[in-house]
């Protein structure tokens, strides 16, 4: 664990390439059929960074972030977590994903030991640590609990802390808060930052809405749609924590997002 | 409520066979007084036990049989696509087939004896539980996969943690519908080879003009068939607590 952290607390040296770069899609491509999802794609994340991609409907971000993950194959190009290739899934990343895929004849404890159980974990190493990342996303007390007896958002918190129990170096989020509603999620947001700069997780989230991306992230890649390409790269400079400070009040936050609307207004 | 209600279609239902009897709708047809003495002396006698654990020997044999091949033959032909296109045709032609049908060719192959009745009680069910296991690996939700699969999880960990927990309702399901059609295979087989457990005393009483030791052991087998299936629906809603 702890070499791990050292890893990932290296200074953030952003748009140039160096061997801490947590996160490297080399001129990916991939189809399925004749669509061409992605074409050419080539983006890099700094180990410890926090990037969004997001863009309009089949603009691939969702195949991007399966890439990564190992899930889904590039019919060219390549992607380096670590500076080494992906070619299945990996330990180094976890998913969280947009519908939660909790399994649902396991408790909230059972299901954040998930991940554990399938590397093989001893059952008091997995209860432990389950237990404390259950208590991190602040479901401490809801251990007994069926997925189909949590809200939403609490389901979500589920599905985090699942993906945080297994000390990814990656944390890959699928529109993670695309089925929350509004209040809840940016209490969940809020968390979200929170966690991300006690843990220092290299993030890639993908998202529709674009207050998130920019609420969230240290820079946003938007991808045009259909072939599926980076279309701009924005960088992101409100100060952190963001999550202790009103940014969403700053009129530089609403510069942004409109200004993120008018790259994407021209992309639907 | 439903306590009072279900107790009043008891009476409800005593009442009217009661009628029938004093009627009587058909010729020495037995009264529920006269039909639980019979059932008190059967048992006393010990015919009815002798007979129970015959009939329920064959129906663990066929039925034990059923479950132990019907379950793994449909997670298989769920797992391994092409195969389960290719036996589905022929688990539906068995379930649309009258199965009684296949008494007199089980009769042919395996003798008169206490297995031809687990042959047939095999028959009955097998085909339901198998289509159920089948039917319960196509319920998997594919994005439970594709998250064991983003951890990393091998083959045998996808089947175990991901598929076997997913289709286990409809396994279940499949199980506990099996045995009610394992206790009709089990009395029509009985009946139809005649020399053995609780279908040759209906038989034999019937042949006697016993009417009423007949309605009892009648009555006797649907009281074991209502207590199996209870007990399997008590383990279905202790394994499948999370659904509530």
């Amino acid at each position: 664990m702890a070499d791990v952290m050292t890893a990932e607390l290296a200074p953030i040296d952003r748009g140039v390439p160096s061997p801490s770069v947590g996160i490297a899609v080399e001129s990916v491509s991939k189809a399925f059929g004749t669509v061409t999802a992605l074409a050419d794609v080539t983006v890099r994340v700094a180990a410890g960074e926090f990037v969004t991609l997001i863009g309009p409907s089949g603009c691939g971000k969702t195949t991007l972030l399966k890439i990564i993950a190992g899930l889904v194959l590039p019919d060219g190009g390549r992607v380096l977590v670590d500076g080494r290739p992906v070619t299945g899934p990996r330990r180094e990343c976890s998913l969280v994903f947009q519908d939660f895929a909790l399994l649902p004849w396991a408790t909230v404890q059972r299901n954040v030991e998930f991940g554990l159980l399938l590397r093989g974990a001893r059952a008091g190493e997995r209860a432990a640590i389950a237990r404390r990342y259950v208590t991190k996303v602040g479901l401490a007390g809801f251990e007994d609990a069926y997925p189909a007896q949590l809200s939403g958002g609490m389901q979500q918190r589920v599905g985090l802390a699942r993906a945080l129990a297994v000390d990814p170096r990656v944390l890959l989020m699928d529109e993670p808060f695309a089925s929350i509603d509004e209040q809840t999620r940016r209490l969940f947001q809020d968390d979200l930052l929170a966690l991300w700069s006690e843990e220092r997780k290299t993030v890639v989230f993908v998202t529709h809405s674009m207050e998130e991306a920019i609420y969230l992230s240290d820079r946003v890649v938007v991808l045009s749609p259909r072939p599926g390409r980076v279309h701009r790269v924005l960088d992101v400079p409100l100060p952190r924590p963001r999550e202790a400070t009103d940014v969403r009040a700053t009129v530089e936050f609403t510069r942004l997002v409109d200004n993120l609307w008018k790259i994407l207004r021209k992309l639907q | 409520m439903i306590l009072t209600l279900r107790l009043g279609s008891v009476v409800a239902f005593l009442l009217v066979w009661e009628w029938a009897a004093r009627v009587p709708v058909s010729f020495n047809f037995p009264s529920p007084l006269a039909t639980l003495l019979a059932l008190i002396a059967l048992v006393r006698s010990g015919a009815l036990p002798a007979a129970t654990v015959t009939s329920l020997g064959s129906l663990l044999l066929g039925f034990g049989a059923a479950v132990i091949v019907g379950v793994p033959l449909g997670l298989l032909m769920g797992t391994v696509p092409p195969l389960g296109r290719l036996t589905r045709v022929y688990l539906d032609l068995l379930i649309a087939l009258p199965t009684a049908a296949l008494v007199p060719l089980v009769i042919l192959s395996v003798g008169i004896n206490v297995v031809s009745s687990a042959v047939i009680v095999f028959a009955f069910s097998a085909p339901f539980v198998t289509m159920n296991a089948y039917g319960g690996v196509r319920e998997v939700r594919p994005r439970l996969v594709e998250m064991a699969r983003a951890f990393d999880a091998t083959w045998g960990q996808l089947f175990a943690r991901i598929v076997l927990p997913s289709a286990l309702p409809m396994i279940l399901a499949g199980i506990r519908y099996g045995l009610s059609r394992a206790f009709v295979g089990l009395v029509v087989a009985e009946l139809l080879l005649s020399p053995f457990g609780l279908g040759r005393l209906i038989m034999a009483s019937r042949s006697m003009f016993e009417h009423d030791r007949m309605f009892a052991t009648v009555l006797w087998t649907l009281l074991l068939a209502a207590a199996a299936l209870a007990l399997l629906g008590r383990l279905e809603t202790r394994w499948l607590r999370w659904r509530t």
